[in-house]
């Protein structure tokens, strides 16, 4: 096996929350507002793709323990069909951490650090994410270990200051047009639950399986909850003004105002938000990287991690001309290829394995499953 | 005249070779040659070994008026008067028919007598301060355990001194040392190894650790790492620590140094290996913690929330005088909009003739405190409070009058000075200290984000580092919540029931459970 660190259940759910939050927060209630209005806070309970998404991967995963996600396709589908595939998705990967680090240095350089070059940003991010991935997954474990309480605090931090001017009100008519628009509006969250299929590929490293199951659900109920609050109260606070900013999330953060003398804390939100965004970005990036080199065959992965970081940065640069194609592409493509990869091949997977399992008796199913994977090893 | 030539060579030649080599031909030796029966022989070639050494004294007498014999000892490690009491008095008055070794060991009255087969051994034992005494007519020797020289009393350890506890600290004689721990543990399950390293100055060096508490496998490691050390002296316990840590090019400390006989008892029973080197007062604790560095005993012998407030003091105190200068230069730099409208006004006034960039002025001002603090430290006593006076007057007054650094400037770095005063353990304050300048360029070139940035970077290092195969910041990263109560908190000793992360082996208690019922007296445990 190419990586030999080992993680628990708890820390893999603490990696996935955090890689995915940090971006939802900030950017999905901006996005989200235009298709569900006021409904917005209710918009993340349609999370369809996450529980496909999980249900899938963790059957996938009883079927075939210890197997990532690349090598369950050369199973089931073939060695040419797996490899392809598993080329595919790296490359995706790498492109879809382009994008977030296209994010992350578009929020840093528009909001605090105007007269930065972008490239500073991101490559800075990358340089660093690079040096804990080397570390392997066992370190970006840790990570986000370290940083899950940091983020807590945080959002506890800039909410709590605001429930006073918090104004119910904006929240009526709750489903005025009914339940379609928070699920139109819930649409482009999907991209952020279907990034729950990253754990197909951190599975494979965690050792206490019997806690996996719990730990996954629990982090997409907390993934939920901290998007129904945070939605709920950028709502509460700004009311129709919430589609007007690009990340909304942020004026709450500068909203904060203790004594009139602690006032626009909006850097310290900066700077612990990219505590959280540099695990994010690192769990892609590890699985970018562990994804190219077991669909290349290597025996370690550490030499291809600063090439791919090079590639990284500059697929960062690539992936768009500026921030509002970017913010464009977001809304429609990326969303159709996210899901894609995310939902509709894990699916099919999922199917396929079902047919070669179930293809004989009933009875027989667990036996098949048991020499399928036999001949895997 | 050949063969101690070849013996010589063998001996002191050896240490400028390859000194595997050395070590095979000492033993090389031992194994060939032993004493002679003719005593002018072995004389003879004690003589040539110990050539041109003035404090090696022969003594040359008669037993009982027939027998002649030689009593060879280092002057100023023997105890001179115990020798003529013991050992000369007796054997001059000894008139048996028969001066054999066997007789001559049931005339002197001293406890501790060896035999002495080879010239290594006579050399080894006179080294140590054994006197040792060559009989004619006997190819062996005897070695009398009367050594005895000059040593420090046992003080209190200046750099570490505590309020309350005990005030006892290691001195520079292993022997003392190793007295000290057992006086605190007197199970017969203390184990002491002693081995020697160093080719010219065979340093002992003791590996002490409880048997049954110590996981065998840590103990073994640490032989394992100890064993290959081939080094010409061993001067202190650092030569040590450096040849066996797991990273050496890691800033941050993988064994804890301490001079306190309680500490070291302490960590022992936690299950740690506690290294203690002769000539050094200052033993080595392996595994550790980052936690175990910013710990100190009095933690433990407060009542216990003030041990835990205490310990809160010093973790923020510890992340101040990480980041005091870096984060005062990013607010003044990058995000001055963070700055209290008054006190933005107070401060735009104080810097309004300032003419360097505030990276330029934290660095002036930190790297001049520094500088005093180095300088103070070397100097006599007398003159040390001559330097902070105009240490003060330069940094603090003077600076600001001559319009070269502002006010708060001043203020954030003496409070960063202080704050890394605070740690408890020298050698992580320094490091502390040298990663400060990096911080503040990091934060005068990216704000916030630099200073994020350079916290990832450390902790990125931290969380790799590894002390004895135990992670640095357990249990924190990875966690685990039930070792989690002695480092956020410090917890009442009627709560630490069983032990804590990973170098204790077996999960047994450390205190009998009952107690947990029995509320009234929680202190009679162990």
């Amino acid at each position: 096996m190419i990586e030999k660190g080992k993680i628990s259940s708890y820390q893999l759910g603490k990696m996935m929350y955090l890689a995915i939050i940090p971006t939802a927060i900030l950017t999905s209630p901006g996005i989200t507002f235009q298709y569900a209005r006021q409904d917005l806070w209710i918009s993340p309970l349609w999370a369809f793709t996450g529980v496909i998404v999980v249900l899938v991967i963790l059957r996938l995963h009883h079927w075939f323990p210890g197997q990532s996600f690349t090598h369950i396709w050369e199973r089931v589908a073939g060695r040419t069909v797996g490899r392809t595939i598993g080329a595919i998705y790296w490359i995706f990967y790498l492109y879809v951490n382009g994008i977030i680090v296209r994010e992350y240095g578009e929020f840093i350089v528009g909001a605090f650090l105007l007269n930065t070059p972008l490239i500073v940003i991101t490559g800075s991010i990358v340089l660093v994410c690079a040096m804990a991935v080397r570390g392997g997954v066992e370190i970006v474990g840790r990570f986000a270990d370290l940083f899950l309480p940091a983020f807590i605090v945080l959002f506890l931090l800039i909410l709590l200051p605001i429930i006073p001017d918090l104004n119910i009100e904006q929240m009526l008519p709750v489903m005025g047009q009914g339940i379609m628009p928070s699920i139109t509006g819930s649409f482009v969250l999907q991209i952020w639950f279907s990034e729950l299929m990253t754990i197909s590929y951190l599975l494979p490293y965690v050792h206490d399986h019997d806690k996996t199951g719990p730990s996954i659900w629990l982090t997409l109920i907390a993934i939920i909850l901290t998007l129904l609050i945070s939605n709920l109260f950028t709502l509460l606070l700004l009311g129709d003004l919430t589609g007007s900013y690009t990340f909304p999330f942020l004026i709450l953060a500068r909203y904060i105002n203790l004594q009139d003398f602690f006032t626009h804390l909006e850097s310290l939100f900066m700077a612990i938000w990219v505590l959280c965004a540099f695990v994010k970005i690192c769990v892609f990036y590890y699985v970018t990287v562990l994804g190219a080199a077991q669909s290349m065959g290597l025996s370690d992965y550490r030499p291809i991690v600063w090439p791919l970081g090079f590639l990284l940065t500059v697929f960062s640069l690539w992936v768009a001309p500026n921030y509002q194609e970017l913010a464009h592409a977001i809304s429609m493509s990326v969303v159709f290829a996210m899901l894609t990869m995310f939902l509709v091949l894990p699916v099919l997977l999922w199917f396929i394995a079902w047919l070669k399992t179930s293809g004989s008796r009933r009875s027989q199913r667990s036996d098949d499953a048991r020499s399928l994977r036999g001949s895997s090893q | 005249m050949i063969t101690v030539s070849h013996i010589l060579s063998r001996l002191l030649r050896s240490g400028q070779r390859r000194s595997a080599q050395a070590e095979q031909s000492i033993h090389h030796l031992q194994v060939q040659a032993d004493l002679s029966e003719e005593l002018h022989v072995n004389v003879e070639l004690l003589r040539n070994i110990y050539a041109d050494c003035s404090d090696i004294i022969f003594h040359e007498f008669v037993i009982g008026g027939r027998t002649r014999a030689v009593l060879i000892y280092i002057d100023g490690l023997i105890n001179v008067e115990e020798i003529d009491r013991h050992v000369l008095a007796p054997l001059q008055r000894d008139n048996l028919d028969e001066h054999s070794l066997s007789n001559i060991r049931r005339t002197i009255p001293v406890t501790s007598i060896t035999t002495v087969k080879t010239p290594v051994d006579a050399i080894e034992a006179i080294s140590n301060g054994r006197p040792v005494l060559l009989v004619e007519k006997e190819p062996q020797g005897l070695s009398f355990g009367l050594s005895e020289w000059e040593k420090r009393a046992i003080e209190e350890p200046t750099s570490e001194s505590v309020l309350k506890g005990p005030r006892e600290g290691f001195i520079e004689s292993i022997r003392t040392n190793t007295a000290l721990l057992r006086r605190k543990v007197r199970s017969p399950n203390l184990k002491i190894r002693m081995i020697r390293k160093g080719n010219y100055t065979r340093t002992s060096i003791a590996i002490a650790y409880i048997d049954g508490i110590a996981s065998p496998a840590l103990v073994e490691e640490v032989m394992r790492r100890l064993q290959p050390i081939e080094i010409d002296g061993i001067l202190e316990s650092t030569y040590i620590e450096e040849l066996i840590e797991d990273n050496p090019f890691s800033l941050f400390p993988q064994m804890l140094a301490t001079e306190r006989p309680d500490v070291a008892a302490a960590y022992l029973l936690e299950g740690c290996v506690v290294l203690l080197v002769d000539g050094s007062p200052s033993v080595r604790i392996a595994p550790i913690t980052m936690y175990s560095l910013l710990q100190s005993p009095e933690d433990y012998y407060e009542r216990y929330f003030i041990g835990s407030a205490i310990r809160w003091l010093r973790y923020l105190f510890f992340a101040i005088s990480l980041l005091g200068p870096s984060l005062y230069v990013a607010i003044l730099t990058f995000h001055q909009e963070m700055i209290p409208t008054p006190l933005l006004l107070t401060m735009a006034r104080s810097r309004e003739q300032i003419p360097f960039p505030a990276l330029i002025e934290a660095l002036l001002m930190e790297t001049m405190f520094e500088a005093l603090r180095e300088a103070g430290a070397r100097l006599p006593k007398q003159i040390g409070s001559a330097v902070s006076i105009v240490g003060a007057l330069v940094i603090g007054q003077a600076a600001i009058s001559a319009g070269i650094v502002s006010s708060p400037m001043v203020m954030v770095v003496a409070i960063t000075g202080i704050a890394s005063f605070m740690s408890p353990r020298f050698n992580i304050g320094i490091t502390v200290r040298l990663l400060r300048f990096p911080m503040m360029f990091l934060a005068g070139f990216l704000g916030f984000l630099g200073v994020i940035l350079g916290i990832i970077i450390i902790l990125n290092h931290l969380l790799t580092l590894r002390s004895f195969g135990v992670p640095y910041l357990s249990p924190l990263a990875p966690m685990r919540n039930r070792d989690l109560k002695d480092v956020l908190i410090r917890v009442p000793t009627r709560m630490k029931a069983e032990y804590p992360h990973a170098p204790a082996d077996r999960n047994h208690e450390r205190q009998s459970s009952d107690l947990w019922s029995d509320s009234g007296n929680g202190d009679d445990s162990t």
